[in-house]
């Protein structure tokens, strides 16, 4: 209980200490800094993936000492479905939610369930990274992709769109990851639903694809050779695993391929506000962003930053967007059709 | 009759808590509407096509698990009991292995090696014939059968074993010496008298069956098909229906009574008594040439279930790409820094499973002590009922109690939800009918008369249960510590459904990181759960002086 | 040292009655078995003595003391008693030594010193003097036996029970305990509840014998009277061997069976009552035929059946114009071979007539 009147009492605080943010001079930043120390920590739930939230993390410690991040990694449906049910359950666990459905993030402001609050440099961010009501911002995006075993296969014998992928000589060497867990995948879905009707999945779920839960899994399926082609999943994770010289390449479909920006925003009802804060503009800072660039793979919205050279650009692709506001919407629907194509 | 009214309260509250509460509310949220009793959640659940595949899905694994468990576990009874097969305490030593590793675990292993495509048997396979195909896929209805029964033939193993160990041969001997061939005395006395015990572990096989979540989890999701848990799991995700949850546990909770109902028939229709042959002997069959085929038998059935996941979980464990050969440049310890060192969540789920382990070992052991003694000693009226009650929870799978304790505790007037009480509470029931077994059999082996000899010379009840009493009983308590303790540690399917990002024990990081593809953090931290598994169990044989398996010397 | 009496107690288990108003009592400083097959409500009885059972009915006293009666049941602990069990029921973790001086350790006014040397005494007079050490595990089943004693005496009991102490030994040690029992009992001369089935330990221990029925006592009285004068057929037929005949009083000393008139020991019958007498088969004596015509009580026979027992004979025989076959012990000489035609004369005084029913 006294848990919760802390939690009760930080917020009143934090919503105190709000307006002297907005001031935003150095002696208020000092004054967070102190403030979210004595918070000790910001509680991260976040679907990136796990060695890579932990290396944001380790930064973010090594620039804040005093200040931990307790990250809670799981897939994005799982992380709204944690929220809803810790809710339900009177629970006030996380700070900073970052899934890579921005459908979520419709939902959660809907239910008034996030604080208002601009990062500190995200004006100069696209327009695609920002909700016109500054509730959430894009941290990172990603683009799905094909990826393909080298071992395996020629760059000539490689799909080299997704409607190549339904060539029954695929069948049983494909993977796939689940719109019921990850968002990236559900804006997959959705994206392609745009481009090529339902008709597509069903055609594509002949092919008796192996079915994995999250975004990033696809890709270490297709390294261990365990199947040869993973017909999603996000680029950075697939690049990443290419860097480390796993035996697989990334084909960036012709057609266009689904960009995924992955919102993250402050909970109305942190326990830890002033780190909460403190974190989400570290997050945005252009060295948090660069080296989720560099060593992660990952797209971001900050002007400032640079590309690994052997990345496409994303102005170099042909990119299918969806709005946050039809993935909510569809969200239910998307699921359903998937498992009623892919069984599971 | 005041003590009768204080055991009887607290075992009312008990029930009510860990039974009453979590049952009742499932029952009722499966039939509630926006306005009032409705069976629409049981028509939308056994309407939706899916929803009846699962079911059929699990009928089909439960079968053929309780089916191929037979077949694994009865020859190997037979020949570790009544044969001269060489090795007999190292198969014994193996089977008990296979009883206490994780099932999930086991299918977790099982995908590195028999993944159609990179598994490395599958591989060794085709470099070996140069085939294209796979020769094993783990990802079928026949691999998790395969998966799930290797970890569930010890039921039956122990049902026979232990029922062979009380038949004496002079019951076969008597057939024989009226004419009865090797085989004739075979199929019309010694299986007879084992049928009970084959069918009551067919029976706990299915049981066992039906309420995995994590081998489903593991080997069915990937190949496109649910079963029951696995649906009642995913019903939680957002946006959740736990009516529909609610309503699709009940046939799992039915079932499993009823399942239960027959066992207990079929136990009970013959006498074990007229089995127990005192004092006649058990001579053991010679084998001949036989005897080097029938132990490599065994031993390959050992090789599935122990030797191959172990070992592929080591190798994991160390390896930067499982896939690929242990060679110099892919050893690594960095699987266990990063586990132990940059992983946040694993220590916590580390403490967090000992904690609750510890705490409902301690909680739990002297639950049982107290009710057995109370059952044992006919100390209160209606005792019989108190021993019911602690049994009782057995009929529950952990999924369907999970639901239960999620629907009733996420709302007041107990809101444990987001605590480790909710997960203690269902360790608890969960643990409690194998500890109370345990406890039971630990008074049943004191004779009363030791407590009356002690009053009649002038102790009172309590010093006679502190002097006499209690240094006897005290293994066997400490044996029914570990088993509720090896119980909690692998817990999952009920962990799954109840677990917050801050109340996470290992098996629920284990299946986060499974979900993600980390092979060689979840190779570690299996490796942890097998040590700690193996320590207590070394505990036990300590404690009773002979192994898990069996019956008492 | 005081006696012990039971007053018309009953305990009932469900709907059956194992004790059932049953009195009894037992003289200070006696020995006293309770006899009877299982199921008679010897155990019972001895149970409620001792304090595990509460009575529904009836009271127990011992002295002046009411230990147990419905309203209020004085424990085990605080009785004064000690009890050897069937099973003996040492504590296996315990040694020897620690076994014997338990009960001793509540009785105030002991020091340590005290409570070694009369354990070691004690284990002296059982014949298990350096065997202090050991743990009842790595005792035979008689030393066992002596060391349950040992923990019962030594303290010194008002009231000793025994619950079959001797039903788990071989035929032998159970000859040789027997006499030990009745050596040590004569020594210590505790007032002694002694339950068994057996009649021929309970004739060789006890000072009088209960013969338990149906949780009453049929009948109470030394070996001798038991044997000699009892009162019921069951007592008759559980102890020792007899045949029993159904008949009708004729004259206060006469019963008549068919066409056979039988003098017998009294002469209170009642004329025209039905009867049954017992005969002891030691007491037909046999003869040649003629040497039986005359007297009173004397018939002529038919061997049907005949068997060596070396020190005597075990006849069958069919009694001349009656449905009567009687068993009869003699002495080996003089022989009847099967088919000969006996005299047959049963002294009056050996037709016992059975005056009660039978408890049920």
């Amino acid at each position: 209980m006294s848990k919760r009147s802390m939690a009760l009492a930080a917020v009143v605080v934090a919503a105190l200490l709000a307006g002297l943010v907005v001031a935003g001079d150095a002696q208020t930043q000092d004054a967070r800094l102190e403030a979210a120390k004595k918070e000790g920590k910001v509680v991260w739930y976040t679907s990136l993936v796990l060695p890579s939230a932990e290396r944001v993390a380790k930064l973010f410690e090594a620039a804040y000492p005093g200040v931990k991040v307790e990250v809670h990694r799981t897939g994005s449906q799982r992380i709204l479905q944690r929220v809803m049910q810790e809710l339900q359950a009177n629970i006030k666990n996380v700070d900073v939610v970052h899934t890579s459905d921005a459908g979520h993030f419709v939902l959660l402001k809907d239910k008034k369930l996030l604080a208002k609050y601009t990062p500190a440099g995200v004006d100069a961010f696209p327009a695609g990274f920002k909700d016109r009501d500054g509730y959430y911002y894009g941290l990172r995006a990603t683009v799905n992709a094909i990826t393909y075993n080298t071992k395996a296969m020629s760059a000539a014998e490689a799909p080299k769109t997704w409607k190549d992928l339904l060539d029954p000589k695929w069948k049983g060497k494909l993977v796939t990851a689940h719109p019921g867990y990850s968002g990236v995948i559900a804006t997959h879905v959705l994206a392609l639903v745009h481009l090529h009707g339902w008709d597509y999945f069903k055609a594509l779920a002949e092919n008796r694809v192996m079915i994995v839960q999250s975004a990033n899994d696809p890709a270490t399926v297709v390294s261990s050779g365990e199947r040869i082609v993973a017909v999603n999943g996000g680029d950075y994770s697939a690049y990443q695993l290419k860097k480390k010289g796993n035996p697989i390449e990334i084909v960036y479909p012709k057609e266009g391929v689904p960009l995924v920006v992955s919102p993250t925003a402050i909970t109305s009802f942190a326990p830890h506000p002033n780190a909460a804060r403190l974190f989400t503009d570290f997050t945005f800072t252009r060295e948090c962003q660069q080296v989720m660039a560099d060593s992660e793979g990952l797209y971001t919205g900050h002007p400032e930053v640079t590309y690994p050279a052997d990345k496409p650009k994303l102005n170099e692709l042909k990119l299918l967007t969806v709005t946050p506001e039809e993935l909510e919407k569809r969200n239910e629907e998307l699921k359903k059709r998937f498992v009623e194509f892919f069984g599971a | 009759m005041d003590r009768s009214v204080a055991v009887w309260v607290f075992a009312a509250l008990s029930l009510v808590v860990l039974m009453a509460l979590p049952l009742g509310w499932l029952g009722w949220l499966s039939v509630s509407g926006e306005h009032g009793a409705t069976l629409a959640h049981y028509r939308d659940v056994f309407t939706d096509l899916a929803l009846r595949k699962a079911l059929w899905n699990t009928v089909v694994l439960a079968f053929w698990v309780g089916l191929v468990s037979v077949a694994l576990g009865a020859p190997l009874a037979w020949l570790t009991a009544r044969t001269d097969i060489p090795g007999r305490g190292l198969i014994r030593g193996l089977v008990l292995a296979s009883f206490v590793t994780p099932p999930f675990l086991g299918a977790f292993a099982w995908v590195m090696l028999a993944g159609p495509n990179a598994g490395i048997l599958n591989t060794l396979w085709r470099s070996v014939t140069g085939s294209r195909e796979p020769l094993l896929n783990i990802f079928t209805m026949p691999g998790l059968i395969f998966i799930v029964a290797i970890y569930t033939f010890p039921y039956v193993y122990i049902m026979v074993a232990n029922t062979l160990a009380l038949i004496a041969s002079d019951l076969e001997e008597a057939a024989a010496i009226l004419g009865a061939g090797r085989l004739t005395v075979a199929r019309t006395v010694t299986l007879p008298m084992v049928l009970p015990a084959l069918a009551s572990g067919f029976i706990l096989a299915v049981l066992q069956a039906l309420a995995l979540f994590g081998s489903p989890a593991i080997l069915a999701l990937p190949a496109g098909f649910h079963t029951v848990t696995t649906q009642i799991w995913s019903l939680f995700q957002f946006p959740p229906k736990v009516e529909q949850a609610a309503a699709f546990s009940i046939p799992l909770l039915l079932a499993t009574a009823l399942l239960l109902q027959v066992q207990k028939r079929v136990l009970g229709r013959r006498g074990y008594a007229a089995v127990g042959g005192k004092g006649g002997q058990r001579r053991t069959i010679p084998l001949g040439a036989w005897r080097f085929p029938a132990l490599f038998a065994c031993l390959a059935v050992m090789a599935c279930a122990i030797f191959l996941p172990y070992g592929v979980l080591a190798k994991a464990a160390f390896a930067r790409a499982w896939a690929q050969p242990l060679s110099r440049d892919n050893l690594t310890l960095g699987n266990f820094t990063f586990t132990f060192f940059e992983y946040g969540a694993t220590r916590d789920a580390i403490v967090n499973t000992l904690e609750l382990g510890v705490m409902t070992a301690c909680v739990g052991a002297v639950m049982v002590a107290v009710l057995s003694y109370v059952t044992n000693r006919r100390l209160v009226v209606g005792h019989q009922l108190v021993a019911f009650l602690a049994l009782a929870p057995v009929v529950v799978p952990g999924v369907v109690l999970a639901v239960g304790l999620f629907i009733a505790y996420t709302r007041p007037p107990f809101v444990l939800y987001g605590t480790l009480w909710i997960l203690f509470l269902a360790y608890l029931t969960k643990e409690m009918p194998v500890g109370y077994a345990q406890a039971d059999a630990t008074f049943r082996a004191i004779p009363a008369d030791l407590e009356d000899a002690g009053r009649v010379l002038g102790a009172g009840r309590l010093r006679i249960l502190k002097e006499v009493t209690a240094p006897l009983a005290k293994s066997g308590i400490i044996a029914a510590w570990c088993f509720i303790f090896i119980g909690v540690i692998r817990e999952l399917s009920a962990s799954i459904l109840l677990f917050t990002p801050s109340t996470k024990v290992m098996s629920v990081v284990i299946f986060d990181l499974k979900e993600e593809g980390q092979f060689g953090a979840i190779s570690v931290l299996g490796l942890v759960m097998l040590g700690l598994t193996f320590a207590t169990v070394a505990l036990v044989q300590a404690a009773l002086g002979r192994d898990v398996l069996g019956t008492r010397k | 040292m005081p006696g012990v009496i039971l007053k018309s107690l009953s305990k009932r288990y469900g709907d059956v009655g194992a004790v059932d108003g049953l009195s009894l009592e037992v003289k200070p400083g006696e020995l006293l078995a309770l006899l009877g097959p299982s199921g008679c409500g010897k155990t019972t009885t001895l149970r409620l003595v001792a304090g595990f059972l509460a009575p529904e009915a009836g009271e127990i006293w011992v002295g002046d003391r009411c230990l147990s009666s419905p309203a209020s049941v004085v424990p085990p602990e605080r009785r004064r008693m000690a009890m050897i069990f069937q099973s003996y029921a040492l504590w296996p973790h315990m040694t020897v030594a620690q076994n014997v001086a338990y009960g001793l350790r509540f009785k105030p006014g002991l020091s340590r010193g005290d409570r070694e040397a009369r354990v070691r005494e004690m284990l002296r007079v059982v014949q298990l003097a350096g065997y202090e050490r050991r743990y009842p595990g790595e005792l035979s089943g008689g030393q066992q036996q002596r060391v349950a004693v040992a923990r019962a005496l030594v303290v010194e009991p008002e009231i000793l029970l025994l619950d079959e102490p001797l039903s788990n030994l071989d035929a032998n040690l159970r000859e040789e305990m027997r006499f030990e029992i009745r050596r040590l009992h004569e020594t210590f001369g505790n007032t002694t509840l002694y339950v068994t089935h057996d009649q021929g330990e309970a004739m060789v221990i006890s000072d009088r014998i209960a013969v338990l029925k149906a949780g009453k006592v049929a009948q109470a009285g030394t070996a001798d009277d038991l044997y000699h004068r009892p009162r019921t057929r069951f007592v008759a037929e559980f102890i020792g061997r007899t045949n029993v005949l159904d008949g009708v009083a004729v004259a206060r000393d006469t019963v008549a069976h068919g066409h056979l008139r039988l003098r017998v020991a009294t002469a209170d019958l009642e004329p025209g009552a039905r009867v049954a007498l017992s005969i002891r088969p030691h007491q037909l004596r046999l003869g040649e035929p003629g040497a039986a015509a005359g007297g009173a009580n004397a018939f002529r026979g038919t061997v049907r059946r005949a068997a060596f027992l070396g020190d005597s004979v075990d006849y069958e025989i069919a009694v001349a114009d009656s449905d009567l076959v009687l068993r009869a012990a003699a002495a080996p000489t003089p022989r009847f071979e099967v088919g000969a035609a006996v005299g047959l004369r049963i002294e009056p005084a050996a037709c016992v007539p059975l005056a009660e029913s039978d408890p049920r």
